[in-house]
């Protein structure tokens, strides 16, 4: 071999190594910035997005504080007082049966779902989780209640999983007649899912008449549920009695629920009432993964009226048996549905704006390669934390361009639908905590920050938030002193 | 190289086939599992088919090919780091029409398509490593990096 074609044959190899290294050095980087570091507090994730509002104090990253730090564990509900209802909630980890058949899951005192928690506005409700057997650890979240921050129930960012054999107190009053629901937020894809989940109940301070129901709908692996029973669900009433139907949709995707050969009307969506609710003919409600509706049903005289909810029933009367049809195809539009009224704040006058673009593109999401949720073109975990501050009026728009519908659920807020795909809302204000984002559309929406805290904004297809579709909104001055992993393996999603 | 090459090539090649056989399998579990009464709606994550073709899908070919686009490197043939990019090039839009067809179904079908050309071309790769083991001087300038 000659010195030139030595040399020539060493610059192949080199030119071959470097070639390598421009291949594999974005790969690896990619790779290792998505990786999610071990105990990281969600207040260093990410970047700090103000909306044009004032960073003072975001309380993001690690440059020097002025002034004094509220930590989210401070944040809690009244420490005094009698509870109007207490109850204690124990979770285990083990075989529940559905249908008939018998499949791995949770349950809660003993059943799955958990017990229907039944409340007046005003109460004092006090519950002790028990973790007797949940291997991952365990919490509640109080879905669609907007309690104070450190009774929010989510692992790692107001609270530590309660370890096997641990126990944790939630306190807050309910301020709001409606229909909820709570369920774990630790490991919640599998643990919701599986079945730690409940009914919550928040009825008016004045006493209510007549015939009402919670239908909370759930698929365990693939067996449709109502109330953790694969039959209809019999709710007994008499001829001309008006009843509410409480709709829970506890799964990840969209459920559509109609009356069959009858009119109906829609009385309240995620725990607030809808003003001045018409009567709905021909039309089905979507309902959102997360979300709640309230149908009232008029019994007829001749028998029983059902109420569709996708495969399942509630049949309402008197007879064991009522008229079956299929989906009417056409969804009724919440933004024209009822009228206007005053919503107690005014969306014009707006302090912050922000943009929860939801889209999708290849890449890695704590070291795993994908098709990934993006937010605002970022993969988890380098997604926004929306700052806000005590007292601001917000407005969010949220687009939705991933190709799949998310039900969106922010923490510890109700958000004010104020447009759709740019027409507005004309009907009765339109409140909602679980906002399903079909494919392709844009909402507007407006709150008022009155709730300091650390808050999960995430879609609420748990899978999917598992996949990394999980936002903040962190009020200024606050701070967490939880951690996501740590020593109790704080997996919120 | 020149074994790693065609091995490598050859496993895309073996990739594709599992993948076909993955989702088949998936599918066909699917009906027979609603034929026993199972309802699907959007809770529904698949089965072991469909996880299958989805790790195998977006990690082990990937890496595979990867790999290869390396090796091709230091392979000293004609065409080596050619092909491979080719075959790079089929895998990227591979996934991209996988992630498209969850909007667009339709688009599924090239899905199917694009994934016989990854099996044609892996295999054309795996054939085209020359066999005898020494290198001639004449082919030795082609092997400059693409």
């Amino acid at each position: 071999m000659t010195e030139r074609e030595a040399l020539g044959r060493r610059r192949r190899v080199v030119a071959a190594v470097v070639a390598s290294l421009l291949v594999l050095g974005p790969l690896a980087w990619f790779w290792w910035s998505s990786l999610v570091p071990a105990n990281a507090s969600v207040m260093d994730m990410g970047y700090p997005d103000t909306g044009g509002g004032p960073a003072a104090a975001s309380g993001h990253g690690h440059e020097p504080e002025d002034g004094p730090r509220v930590s989210v564990a401070t944040l809690t509900g009244p420490s005094g007082g009698v509870p109007d209802v207490e109850l204690t909630l124990t979770a285990d980890a083990g075989p529940i049966e559905v249908g008939g058949r018998t499949v791995a899951g949770y349950t809660l005192n003993g059943t799955s779902p958990g017990p229907t928690i039944e409340a007046v506005v005003g109460d004092l409700v006090q519950v002790t989780l028990v973790n007797r057997s949940v291997p991952d650890g365990t919490t509640l979240h109080w879905h669609g209640v907007d309690v104070p921050n450190a009774e929010d129930g989510v692992a790692g960012v107001t609270q530590d999983a309660v370890p096997e054999g641990g126990s944790h107190v939630y306190r807050f009053v309910v301020e709001y007649a409606g229909t909820y629901w709570y369920h774990s937020h630790q490991v919640s894809h599998a643990q919701v899912r599986g079945g730690l989940f409940g009914a919550l109940v928040v009825r008016p301070a004045a006493p209510q008449e007549g015939v009402e129901a919670v239908a909370a709908v759930h698929t365990y692996g693939a067996v449709p549920t109502v109330n953790g029973s694969t039959g209809d669900l019999r709710v007994d009433a008499a001829a001309g009695d008006r009843v509410r139907v409480r709709v829970v949709n506890t799964g990840s995707g969209v459920l559509r629920a109609w009356v069959p050969g009858s009119g109906y009307r829609l009385l309240a969506l995620d725990g607030r009432d809808l003003h001045d609710p018409g009567r709905v003919a021909e039309q089905a409600v979507l309902i959102g993964g997360g979300g709640r509706a309230d149908l009232e049903v008029t019994v007829p005289d001749d028998g029983s009226v059902r109420v569709r909810l996708g495969s399942q029933s509630v049949i309402v009367g008197p007879a064991d048996d009522a008229p079956d049809g299929d989906d009417p195809r056409s969804t009724l539009d919440l933004l024209t549905y009822g009228t206007p009224t005053d919503v107690g704040f005014d969306p014009r006058a707006v302090d912050r704006r922000f943009d929860y673009a939801i889209g999708r593109r290849p890449g890695f999401v704590a070291g795993r390669p994908g098709l990934q949720w993006t937010i605002n073109g970022h993969t988890y975990p380098d997604v926004p934390m929306f700052v806000v501050s005590e007292g601001d009026v917000v407005r969010m728009i949220l687009r939705n361009s991933s190709g799949q519908g998310h039900p969106m659920h922010l923490h510890g807020h109700h958000l004010l639908v104020l447009s759709r795909d740019g027409a507005p809302s004309t009907g009765s204000p339109w409140w909602t905590d679980s906002l399903e984002l079909a494919a392709g559309e844009s909402y507007e929406v407006a709150f008022v920050a009155d709730n300091p805290g650390v808050w999960m904004d995430h879609c609420h297809n748990l899978p999917h938030a598992q996949q990394g579709l999980v936002a903040h909104l962190a009020y200024t001055g606050v701070d967490t002193p939880y951690v996501l992993g740590g020593d109790l393996d704080n997996t919120p999603e | 190289m020149k074994t790693a090459y065609r091995v490598l090539a050859y496993l895309v090649a073996t990739g594709v086939f599992v993948q076909a056989g993955a989702i088949a399998y998936a599918w066909f579990a699917t009906l027979n599992d609603l034929d026993g009464g199972a309802v699907i709606d959007s809770d529904w994550e698949g089965n072991l088919g469909h996880a299958m073709h989805g790790i195998v899908g977006t990690m082990v070919i990937p890496l595979l090919v990867i790999a290869l686009l390396i090796v091709s490197f230091f392979a000293k043939f004609p065409g080596a780091v050619r092909y491979a990019l080719i075959i790079l090039g089929l895998l990227v839009l591979q996934i991209v029409l996988a992630f498209v067809a969850f909007g667009a179904p339709v688009v599924g079908a090239l899905h199917g398509a694009n994934a016989l050309a990854i099996l044609g071309v892996s295999i054309t790769a795996a054939q085209r490593v020359p066999r005898s083991t020494t290198t001639t001087d004449a082919s030795a300038p082609a092997n400059a990096v693409a």
